[in-house]
């Protein structure tokens, strides 16, 4: 009974945040006076201008796509397949474009190329290109796929590695006794591991429709820039929706693809998790490619522009500056993140608990039904929670103005990851650790207190930071929903932007990027202690 | 006195019933194990008991009170007292075990005190006091074993369920922890329902085995009589080696074999198939023997040999201290034959 009542309350909390806005929305934008309607929807499927939005939406994720696997998939290739030299340097410093916000190394290398750009001049001298199409590059549908390439290839790198390094061993083994690497590169790993490479394409492909930052950043009028627009500039909320369907729609159908094909597939073939090791190619010229291959993109990734900030912000008194100018904003923003990933994690373990650990018909349905969430682009969201909450009535309009509103939206959009994170730890730990505590007759509270939550350590403190670090980062759903005197530092950062000297905001995005590669660093250290406790714990939880 | 009573309890998971109308029932300070291979639903029929799983239909008694009926769970957890060790023993890898021990005491309410004595009690039971400020992971594999059942008597529970405990523990332990757990379970007169696919464990440990097969218990008796009485053609196939060759009936104790008409027990059937059981310690190699066949294998087992005799319709099993070349032709009896009906 408590234990029901617990994972009922924690899932109707979810489904007020993340799904009630979503669907709420969608209702009113199919009114009109009063009565049923289409009229928002007929206006923009008959409009040359939105189909082309929609068609700028789909070439940003397609080009993104292709380019984050060109960078990613080779990139896992090397980190496990070969020698490369200082490996988990390497890992690492790739998160790094996925953890700082993505709209960082935008300003970066727009810095770099806009007209005035270290770069472009540099370019613009020695090629016969001019200053003005350099910079109309970066504000151009490519710069901002190039962009954002570079905030999401680790995740195809990610998967790649993962499944590579999941595959038993044997079966290339067996393969290398007869054929060259070449051979067996081509007819038996990359097959093994297509689904996971299909399946992380999608995954960029999703996240790059409902991006928000690069294409506001760069000026790129997509699905989610446009939602905003109607939305903040011609308060049209319900136009706001009806362009958010498109992207709802298309987002939703490949996450199910992905979900019910892909994610069954690679799992199907991976088989087990292997525990004999992977292979590594020794040969001296493929760790050598590696080592190029890798070193130019942490450069491109990584160097290029963190250097071009710390450049940009030329001295001390650029981060006095910017300190006294987001006093507020990094105040509220350690606040709101910490509160956020708070909420985050407490229901995010009760859901990833009930993904993972209640056996019910629902079960299965529950795990991909929450992920699919986590496509909904960050606008959306904003304009949903705003919905439900700008109301007169008691406690909506006490969130609507206060700080909670934005915890709530942080929950909205990370909640699915948050959960997520805590099933896959929910999933390592068996069941019977559980049913020896209620065979002995102790209340489902005590089994949480005394031993669900414990063993959970972990991943409880590394879903609190990871939520932390992507509440930090948030812009998109926060820039519509803070209200005035709660603006997060993104928020700051946007808006002083547009009118203040460039070393003050490169100080702003470097302060940010520390904000959030703190939480990593933390998280990295524990790890390292937590992993020889697993270890340890491992042998007692066959 | 029962201490345990399972009547007709049936489990569907899924769209399968994996526990289809079992029934049994556990005398005070008696060891039953439930035998049988896996996916039988030997493990959900004690889960069942455990009330893990909520049977869909029948009745579970404890200590002469209604633990459950049909799908309603009557009896709570706590109210069902009962130990339970696991197969992955689920011993709490971030408490000692002393901390492990612990945890079912502050359940049922004891003081600090009282605690403590009944802990190093059952942990000198178990001889393995000095590890009680330990951690689980520092323990060998036996020992970790050792110290789940710890935890499961130490609430002195009206039952003790086991769930396969010895499947992750090497060969040479094997035999040691066998023997630990009979004594303890002896010495405590625990009432103990011992799940395994394992017949030697069941063998060695159990007053009465309970064989299960598809869902169905198809005998509960003595290891004795399990073994040399099997009550069906799969307990015959299931434990031990056996013969078991297809014979006809066709009149009241009297049965068509490929060596001719015998006369057997048919236990009133007087028409339709059966199978004439027998073990191949009851085939007997001899000069005067009543059957003929030809040796078509030998397989040296250590002390002795087993022989594959062939006959007429596929070959049977014995053992035998001489030698006898390959497509030898031998003469043998059969000491005692029994008619299975499959």
């Amino acid at each position: 009974m408590q234990k029901k009542l617990t994972l009922g309350f924690f899932f109707a909390l979810f489904l007020f945040t993340t799904f009630l806005p979503i669907v709420w929305m969608f209702g009113s934008s199919l009114s009109e006076d009063g009565g049923f309607s289409f009229v928002y929807y007929r206006d923009i499927f008959l409009t040359q201008r939105y189909v082309r939005v929609i068609l700028n939406s789909l070439i940003l994720a397609t080009i993104t796509t292709a380019l984050s696997s060109l960078a990613g998939i080779p990139a896992g290739f090397f980190l496990a397949k070969t020698n490369l030299p200082l490996k988990n340097v390497f890992k690492i410093c790739f998160l790094i474009p996925f953890i700082i916000p993505s709209y960082i190394v935008g300003i970066a290398w727009a810095n770099l190329l806009g007209r005035t750009g270290f770069l472009n001049t540099l370019l613009s001298h020695y090629t016969p290109l001019s200053p003005e199409s350099i910079s109309n590059f970066m504000y151009s549908l490519y710069g901002a796929s190039f962009i954002l390439s570079i905030n999401l290839f680790p995740v195809v790198m990610l998967m790649t590695e993962y499944a590579l390094k999941n595959i038993n061993p044997r079966l290339e083994e067996s393969g290398l006794i007869a054929g060259s690497i070449f051979q067996v590169v081509r007819q038996i790993t990359l097959p093994l591991i297509a689904p996971a490479i299909l399946s992380s394409m999608m995954i960029v492909f999703i996240l790059s429709l409902s991006e928000f930052g690069i294409p506001s950043l760069l000026q790129v009028n997509v699905l989610t820039t446009q939602i905003f627009t109607q939305f903040s500039a011609f308060y049209n909320e319900k136009a706001a929706t009806a362009i958010a369907f498109p992207l709802i729609a298309i987002t939703i159908m490949l996450m199910i693809v992905e979900q019910v094909y892909f994610r069954g597939k690679s799992f199907e073939i991976l088989g087990r998790r292997a525990s004999h090791g992977t292979i590594r190619y020794q040969e001296r010229w493929l760790t050598v490619i590696g080592i190029l291959f890798c070193t130019f993109i942490f450069i491109l990734c990584v160097v290029v522009p963190l250097t071009t900030l710390m450049v940009g912000s030329k001295t001390v008194s650029a981060y006095y500056d910017a300190f006294n100018l987001a006093k507020n904003g990094i105040k509220n923003t350690i606040l709101y993140g910490s509160l956020g990933a708070t909420f985050l994690t407490v229901v995010g373990f009760f859901l990833g608990y009930l993904s993972e650990k209640v056996q019910s018909k629902l079960r299965n349905s529950i795990a991909p039904f929450i992920w699919l969430f986590f496509a909904v682009p960050a606008t959306v969201i904003g304009v949903g929670l705003i919905k439900v909450c700008n109301r007169p009535e008691g406690i909506f309009q006490f969130i609507y103005g206060s700080l909670w509103i934005i915890i709530l939206g942080y929950g909205a959009r990370f909640l699915p990851l948050s959960s997520r994170i805590m099933a896959n730890y929910f999933k390592q730990i068996s069941n019977s650790t559980e049913e020896a505590g209620i065979v002995m007759g102790a209340s489902w509270f005590r089994i949480l207190k005394k031993i669900v939550v414990p063993l959970q350590g972990y991943g409880i403190v590394a879903a609190w930071l990871i939520s932390f670090i992507f509440c930090v980062g948030e812009l998109g759903t926060t820039i519509l929903v803070y209200p005035p005197g709660h603006e997060t530092l993104p928020i700051t950062l946007f808006t002083v932007m547009v009118n203040s000297p460039a070393d003050i905001v490169s100080a702003l995005s470097l302060i940010i990027v520390g904000m959030t590669l703190l939480p990593l660093g933390i998280f990295l250290a524990i790890s390292r202690y937590f992993l020889t406790m697993e270890a340890k714990v491992s042998r007692v939880l066959r | 006195m029962n201490v345990l009573e399972v009547k007709h309890v049936i489990k569907i998971l899924g769209k399968k019933e994996v526990v289809r109308g079992v029934s049994f029932e556990v005398e005070r300070g008696q060891l039953l194990a439930i035998l049988g291979p896996s996916g039988c639903g030997k493990t959900t029929t004690l889960r069942m008991i455990a009330g893990l799983e909520v049977p869909d239909y029948g009745e579970i008694w404890i200590d002469g009170a209604l633990a459950s009926r049909n799908q309603k769970i009557v009896m709570s957890q706590k109210e069902r007292h009962i130990g339970m060790v696991f197969q992955d023993l689920a011993l709490w890898p971030h408490m000692t075990v002393y901390k492990n021990i612990e945890f079912g005491l502050k359940t049922i309410g004891l003081t600090r005190a009282e605690r403590q004595k009944k802990i190093e009690a059952v942990l000198d039971k178990v001889n393995m006091k000095k590890y009680a400020n330990e951690y689980p992971a520092r323990l060998s594999g036996g020992q970790q074993q050792l110290i789940a059942i710890a935890r499961a008597i130490v609430t002195e529970p009206k039952l003790l369920l086991m769930d396969e405990p010895l499947s992750n523990i090497d060969v040479q332990l094997r035999d040691d922890i066998r023997k630990e757990i009979k004594r303890i379970q002896q010495e405590t007169g625990i009432t103990t329902v011992y799940v395994t696919h394992d017949q030697e464990d069941a063998f060695l440990l159990a007053d009465k085995i309970a064989v299960m097969n598809e869902g169905v218990v198809e005998q509960i008796d003595s290891p004795e009589e399990i073994y040399f009485s099997p009550g069906s053609l799969f307990v015959a196939n299931f434990i031990g080696e056996s013969n078991t060759i297809p014979a006809r009936i066709v009149d009241r104790d009297k049965v068509v074999t490929p060596w001719g008409e015998l006369s057997c027990k048919t236990n009133g059937h007087e028409r339709g198939d059966a199978f004439l059981f027998f073990r191949p310690h009851q085939v007997q190699i001899e000069q005067n023997g009543f059957y003929e066949g030809v040796i078509m294998k030998q397989e040296f087992i250590g002390g002795r040999y087993r022989y594959y005799i062939g006959i007429p319709q596929g070959e049977i099993k014995c053992y035998n201290q001489k030698i006898y070349r390959i497509g030898e032709l031998v003469r043998f009896s059969i000491k005692e034959a029994k008619l299975l009906f499959s």
